[in-house]
């Protein structure tokens, strides 16, 4: 039953509502995603580039980490698919700032995990006799 | 000064995890009876209700769930009923069938929760750790259904978010099957173990009268022998099309209380067997909003089984008028009243839970007890201190 984190790492159900990855290029600037979240995690940010490039106001979402709740609404209404869930959880920041993603930066996508150690990646099994079994699986 | 009240001492229990949270009790007790127990409720969500006054409709539906984290499900789908009623739109069929999967999972994971805390909180913590563990296989069928572990906000107006994965069936009729072998298990190391049953049997007991008096409502009202539940006395979701018992318990004792959801856990174990056999094929989400996103998309999320939103669930509008919805959740009758004024929030929002409702049984049943017998009784009313403070 119990995992030994973070020697062993949990794989993660496809689907799973983990931090959100953002594609730059085919966001259509929509606002939708900043306007449905709950939290107001997903705000939208002057790109200012864009902006003076094109002549008028551009905005792109960025996400903070410190309030989001992981409702996934936000993926689950962006029109183009620019937002994603990942599978990453498990991530420390030093300071608050550095959980605030503006739109370039949230582009880059998620962070890796730091484990000192190379965790064993298990899978949950659902078994008849022992309820939860972990099996290993291959790196991922 | 009587001779009485000098022997009277004011005894602080609490506030302590697991057993209590941030809720105290403050008891007044001559030896080692009970004179009068106060509970002093704490405060964790307060303002849920208020706060959903400047908040959207969609944005709520996390809100809400906040409450009651053992049982996010009750209040999602209560509070998407309500607002289902104002739009006037009825989910589809396969829809209801998830709904009422989830909410199942949800109560035996609630139960199990609460039989567990009750284990601890009368010294067995085989059992708490034995109903935590247990929980374990339910939240992950939950976690593979919807993405989350807890906070699910998997019902929205219209539907749910996610189809059935593949291969849920199968994996869900091993649990319960470990589920079913488990529980001899736990009747021969808890239930029917003499300490158990003399901690509990005979313990607080609530009649059915005062227990139809007070307004007490899920379990605790069923243990006192009310077929009361609002699955049946209103069905809702998959519910009517579904074969369970109301299960009732006539002591109205701690033992009963704890009975009546061990054998929910059973009856909620029949359901989810029945919904993953009868659910229909069709589309999750109403056709109203299904039509509203564009068609390539459409077609990209029904082959994925994940809904995307369609746009106007931003700015969700719901019609001005009034709505009620009820649903029987782990520990209760959960209402939701919600006003609209047909602006993006609604105008108002009240919920009632079930602990909110329960809270009244600690000064109830505790006159006159032990000391010893507070926490098996405490324990045994499945008492959810955040639910009842929002
Ligand atoms: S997951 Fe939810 S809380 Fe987090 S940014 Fe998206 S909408 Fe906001
Ligand atoms: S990420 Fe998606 S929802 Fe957000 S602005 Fe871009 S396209 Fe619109």
């Amino acid at each position: 039953m119990t995992l030994m984190y973070p020697d062993e790492v949990q794989d993660l159900p496809d689907g799973y509502r983990g931090m959100i990855e953002y594609d730059w290029d085919s966001c259509i600037k929509c606002s939708l995603c900043a306007m449905v979240c709950p939290a107001d995690a997903m705000k939208m940010y002057v790109s200012k580039e864009e902006s003076e490039r094109e002549g008028k106001t551009v905005k792109r979402p960025g996400i903070n980490y410190t309030r989001c709740i992981f409702c996934g609404f936000c993926v689950d209404i962006c029109p183009t698919d620019s937002l994603r869930f990942t599978k990453v959880h498990d991530v420390a920041y030093y300071t608050y700032e550095e959980q605030i993603y503006p739109p370039v930066e949230f582009s880059k996508g998620v962070p890796k995990p730091f484990y000192f150690r190379e965790p064993k990646r298990v899978r949950v099994i659902l078994d008849e006799r022992r309820g939860i079994k972990y099996e290993p699986v291959g790196e991922s | 000064m009587s001779s009485m009240e000098e022997r009277e001492i004011e005894l602080l229990i609490g506030p302590q995890h697991p057993a209590s949270g941030h809720m105290r009790l403050v008891a007044k007790v001559d030896g080692d009876v009970v004179v009068e127990l106060r509970p002093n409720i704490g405060y964790v969500h307060r303002s849920v209700e208020k706060l959903a006054e400047v908040k959207k409709y969609l944005q709520i539906i996390p809100l809400v769930e906040r409450p009651s984290l053992a049982d996010t499900t009750a209040n999602n789908l209560a509070y998407v009923m309500a607002v289902e009623k104002l739009l006037g739109i009825d989910p589809p069929e396969r829809a209801k069938y998830l709904r009422t999967l989830l909410a199942e999972i949800n109560r035996i994971h609630s139960h199990l929760y609460g039989l567990g805390i009750h284990g601890v909180m009368i010294g067995s913590s085989t059992a708490y750790m034995w109903c935590f563990g247990d929980r374990e296989p339910f939240l992950e069928l939950a976690q593979e259904l919807t993405g989350a572990r807890l906070t699910y906000s998997y019902i929205i107006p219209g539907g749910v978010r996610r189809d059935l994965p593949a291969g849920f069936g199968e994996r869900a009729e091993r649990v319960l099957r470990y589920m079913e072998n488990r529980m001899k298990d736990y009747f021969d190391l808890y239930f029917n173990n003499p300490v158990v049953r003399a901690r509990l049997e005979g313990v607080g007991v609530l009649s059915r009268d005062d227990a139809i008096r007070l307004g007490v409502t899920g379990p605790n009202l069923r243990a006192s022998g009310v077929a009361y539940d609002v699955r049946r006395a209103e069905p809702y979701a998959a519910y009517p099309e579904l074969e369970f018992d109301v299960v009732t318990e006539q002591a109205g004792d701690s033992f009963a209380r704890v009975m009546v959801r061990v054998r929910e856990i059973v009856e909620s174990m029949r359901i989810i067997r029945q919904v993953l056999r009868k659910i229909p094929e069709g589309p999750i989400l109403h056709e109203n909003y299904e039509k509203l996103i564009p068609p390539k998309l459409r077609e990209e999320m029904k082959r994925r089984g994940m809904v995307k939103f369609p746009s106007v669930f931003a700015n969700l509008r719901v019609p001005a008028g009034e709505a009620i919805s009820r649903v029987e959740g782990g520990r209760g009758e959960v209402v939701f009243h919600i006003v609209s004024d047909g602006k993006l929030s609604p105008y108002r929002m009240r919920m009632v839970t079930p602990s909110f409702r329960n809270v009244i049984l600690f000064e109830h049943l505790t006159r006159g007890v032990r000391v010893a017998d507070i926490p098996a009784i405490y324990g045994s009313l499945d008492y959810f201190p955040p639910e009842a403070d929002r």
